[in-house]
């Protein structure tokens, strides 16, 4: 049965090969190489054997994350295998052996082996103790990454736990953007880390009780002799790799009840049509459109998830600046870190619909493109502004510089306006459709959207220049508050033009952004010219450079 | 002038033709049911036929007025049911529809008044009194709340792609009793499936497409010719698999 899953697995990638998948096999075999390089040419065993612990949680950590932000969908989903008479929980655990066939976990076998290397340089004891501690540190790590990828996916159907996940995400966010500051002196030191080791310190001690770390401790501790310690060290470490696999393949076991959120109120918002109707928004498409979205993004946990992941990486990225000696001076601009990430998170709004796009072609009226697009630019900043607003006057007042506050007003227009016209444009022109929105499971179900990050990392800075200029001149002479009309009408011109333009190409192309969502990337890449206009390159690019996250045929 | 009409419709995927000059004609105030196996090409054509999807060919019109070079005329007159496409997901049933009579600038009031009678008579209001999303629907449910936002607008010309699929049979029953009374107010209805009795009850036009191409195309009785039932006529030009006598025994071991 493994063998078969494990076919179909193999049958099932090739014919989804991605440029991410080729990137993250890069980066396992420079770990790879990284770890033995550290095995080999540590100083002495004590250096070694620390050098060996920071990498196995280094590689821990990347098991357990890269997935997540890796965008991929699982490639076998355990609802494919609900129908089959067999236990729920040995599909659970046969899907989890399928997990480690594959190039990216034998390349961490090959790092793990390294702890051989280490037991040999001792005794040949201890480079046996090291083969089971090697199996168990292995099984470990692959067994973490499906656990945290699905337990994301489990969240999904709660509120709580889409928070839980929300936080999550926000921290990661976080780190990426503003990690380097805690990384920066970690780094310095690593090109000494050869010949010194990581000293005395709390790193070295934390590092030391990781459980990761177990398995050096094993064999170190046979190396001295210790033979009671050691097989101590052994024996915890086997018992996590099978605590990690139980709950990992119960976790990993078809779900058989109903889908959606668990729920015991009417949603928030909804009335009955059976009472009277209240609504302050205007009875024109445009107001349809803001009602529904607005809706969209407070019920949909994939919706959820996106905007709140930001405001919780603009609180993290507020308090690690804050905390920093060097960096503080950015806290107050956390508000404005959050509509930045925003502006990332919402770049995808067509292919969080899905196919319900069809009710838009369908009922196509002269100025239904401009409602649509319009009514959610307006709908992401109902929802955006509020949060960040608050988080800037949290930050401005926690560290009592005042004096941001007309930089940062001046910002929060400029980047939410920006952020507003660039995420409808790239929403309708990078549109990257995920798994349908009627059978989405894990948390990366909604579509792939790294083309959308990496234009929007560097087009939404260019779109604001005008504003920094004009905060850092008027700034300079001591106007900061002059800036303020210009960071407004920044905000407004590019939310108008880039929306106006994301209108137009959305009126023009309907049937084809249809198309892109119902039919895959084959059939879309043939309704986009290949030498066309910039907009159909941008188009081309994305369709080609984000993959599909589809797990169906049609 | 013909309610509805298909002209040549073509479209080619992977090499694949899907649809290859799908032609009909429906006659106002007439039903058409439009049957094939399972991949004939029936979504490829009627999706082509509501401006779903781009033919690489050919066109379709409704009451005279071209879907492609004039879909905003076309798409007022015409209501459509796909099958197997989301909705936007976290609305109740009465928000779905609120939001798609204000998308299609029906104003508040006549939407309210409609959208409760739709709900009701197609049974769904008490699911919407409890707030239930449509992502918490059933099939059968879908179906029927798809339904409702294809008839809301009082189009003339309705596409049906599979709307029995999963209903159950008193709605199925409400179902029929609904598109008798557009018909025979003068509307015209295409409904496609694969259930050849349904389509005998039902329609009073068929046509019976298989690969892409329309292999029959009239009045029932026209199209049924000396075939005792539309499925003889079905099987005798599409052709069948009949199961010989020693395959799959170990189903009955």
């Amino acid at each position: 049965m493994a063998v078969v899953l494990i076919r179909l697995k193999f049958a099932l990638m090739r014919h989804s090969f991605t440029g991410m998948r080729v990137l993250g096999l890069a980066l396992i075999l420079l770990g790879t190489g990284l770890t033995w390089y550290f095995a080999v040419s540590a100083a002495n065993d004590e250096v070694r054997s620390e050098l060996l612990c920071l990498a196995f949680a280094v590689w821990a950590a990347s098991w357990a994350l890269g997935p997540t932000i890796a965008n991929g969908t699982g490639v076998l989903r355990s609802q494919y295998f609900s129908l089959l008479p067999l236990d729920r929980r040995r599909v659970g655990a046969l899907l989890l052996a399928t997990m480690f066939v594959d190039i990216g976990p034998a390349l961490t076998l090959v790092a793990a082996a390294a702890l051989v290397w280490h037991g040999a340089a001792f005794s040949v004891a201890a480079a046996l103790v090291a083969v089971p501690a090697v199996l168990a540190l292995w099984i470990s790590v692959i067994a973490l990454s499906r656990l945290v990828f699905r337990a994301l996916g489990a969240a999904m159907l709660s509120r709580l736990g889409v928070e839980i996940a929300s936080v999550q995400w926000g921290l990661i966010m976080a780190l990426l953007f503003f990690g380097w500051m805690a990384v920066q002196p970690a780094l310095a030191a690593t090109l000494a880390l050869r010949a010194n080791g990581l000293g005395e310190g709390t790193t070295g001690a934390v590092l030391a009780a990781l459980p990761t770390s177990w398995p050096v401790h094993a064999v170190t501790a046979t190396a001295a002799g210790a033979w009671g310690p050691a097989l101590g060290w052994l024996a915890a470490s086997i018992l996590l790799a099978s605590v990690l696999v139980v709950v990992t393949s119960a976790l990993l076991a078809p779900r058989v009840t109903a889908r959606g959120m668990r729920r015991r109120r009417r949603p928030l918002g909804a009335r009955p049509l059976s009472r009277p109707a209240r609504s302050l928004l205007p009875d024109t498409p445009l107001g349809a459109v803001i009602g529904k979205e607005l809706r969209q993004w407070w019920r949909d946990p994939w919706r959820g998830l996106e905007v709140r992941a930001s405001l919780w990486a603009g609180l993290f990225i507020g308090l690690l600046t804050w905390s920093s000696d060097l960096y503080s001076s950015f806290a107050p601009f956390a508000g404005v870190t959050c509509a930045f990430m925003m502006a990332l998170s919402t770049a995808n709004m067509y292919g969080h619909d899905g196919t319900a796009l069809w009710l838009t072609v369908v009922g196509q009226r002269p100025d239904t493109a401009r409602a649509d697009v319009r009514g959610r630019q307006i709908a992401i900043l109902a929802l955006g502004v509020p949060g960040a607003l608050a988080l800037s006057a949290l930050f401005v007042g926690l560290t009592g510089a005042h004096w941001a506050w007309p930089y940062v007003l001046t910002g929060l227009f400029a980047v939410f306006g920006a952020g507003a016209g660039l995420s409808l444009l790239l929403s309708v022109v990078a549109l990257s459709p995920g798994v349908d929105p009627r059978s989405r499971v894990d948390a990366n179900d909604s579509g792939d959207n790294q083309v959308q990050v990496w234009l929007s990392l560097a087009a939404l800075p260019l779109l604001c220049v005008p504003t920094v200029l004009a905060a850092v001149f008027l700034g300079m002479a001591g106007t900061p508050w002059a800036a303020l009309p210009v960071g407004v009408a920044n905000g407004l011109l590019v939310a108008l033009w880039l929306g106006w333009i994301a209108q137009r190409r959305l009126a023009g192309r309907l049937p084809e952004t249809f198309t892109r969502i119902r039919y895959g990337k084959e059939i879309a890449l043939q309704a986009v010219p290949e030498r066309g206009s910039l907009l159909d390159r941008l188009e081309r690019t994305a369709i080609t450079g984000n993959g599909e996250t589809r797990p169906t045929g049609s | 002038m013909p309610a509805l009409e298909l002209d040549g419709l073509t479209k080619t995927f992977n090499e694949t033709r899907a649809a290859d000059g799908v032609s009909l004609s429906v006659p106002r105030g007439s039903m058409l049911g439009l049957v094939g196996p399972n991949g004939a090409g029936k979504t490829t054509s009627l999706s082509m036929t509501v401006g779903l999807l781009r033919p690489d060919s050919g066109t379709a019109r409704v009451l005279g007025v071209d879907v492609w070079s004039d879909p905003v005329a076309a798409k007022r007159l015409l209501g459509v049911l796909p099958d197997g496409l989301s909705l936007p997901e976290r609305l109740t049933g009465g928000e779905l529809l609120t939001y798609w009579g204000g998308l299609r600038g029906l104003g508040r009031d006549l939407v309210r008044e409609r959208a409760r009678e739709l709900l009701r008579v197609l049974e769904l209001d008490e699911a919407d009194d409890k707030g239930v999303l449509v992502a918490e629907y059933s099939t059968g449910m879908r179906k029927k709340i798809g339904l409702a936002t294809a008839l809301l607008h009082a189009p003339r010309v309705l596409v049906l792609d599979e709307p029995y699929e999963a209903v159950d049979p008193v709605s199925a029953r409400v179902l029929t009793a609904i598109l008798r009374r557009f018909t025979d107010g003068g509307g015209t209805v295409i409904i496609s499936s694969h259930v050849m009795a349904l389509v005998e009850q039902l329609a009073d036009r068929v046509a019976i497409i298989a690969r892409g191409r329309v292999l029959a195309d009239g009045s029932l009785e026209e199209v049924r010719g000396s075939d005792v039932t539309l499925e003889d006529t079905f099987v005798r030009l599409v052709g069948a698999r009949e199961v010989g006598e020693g395959e799959l025994a170990w189903l009955s071991s």
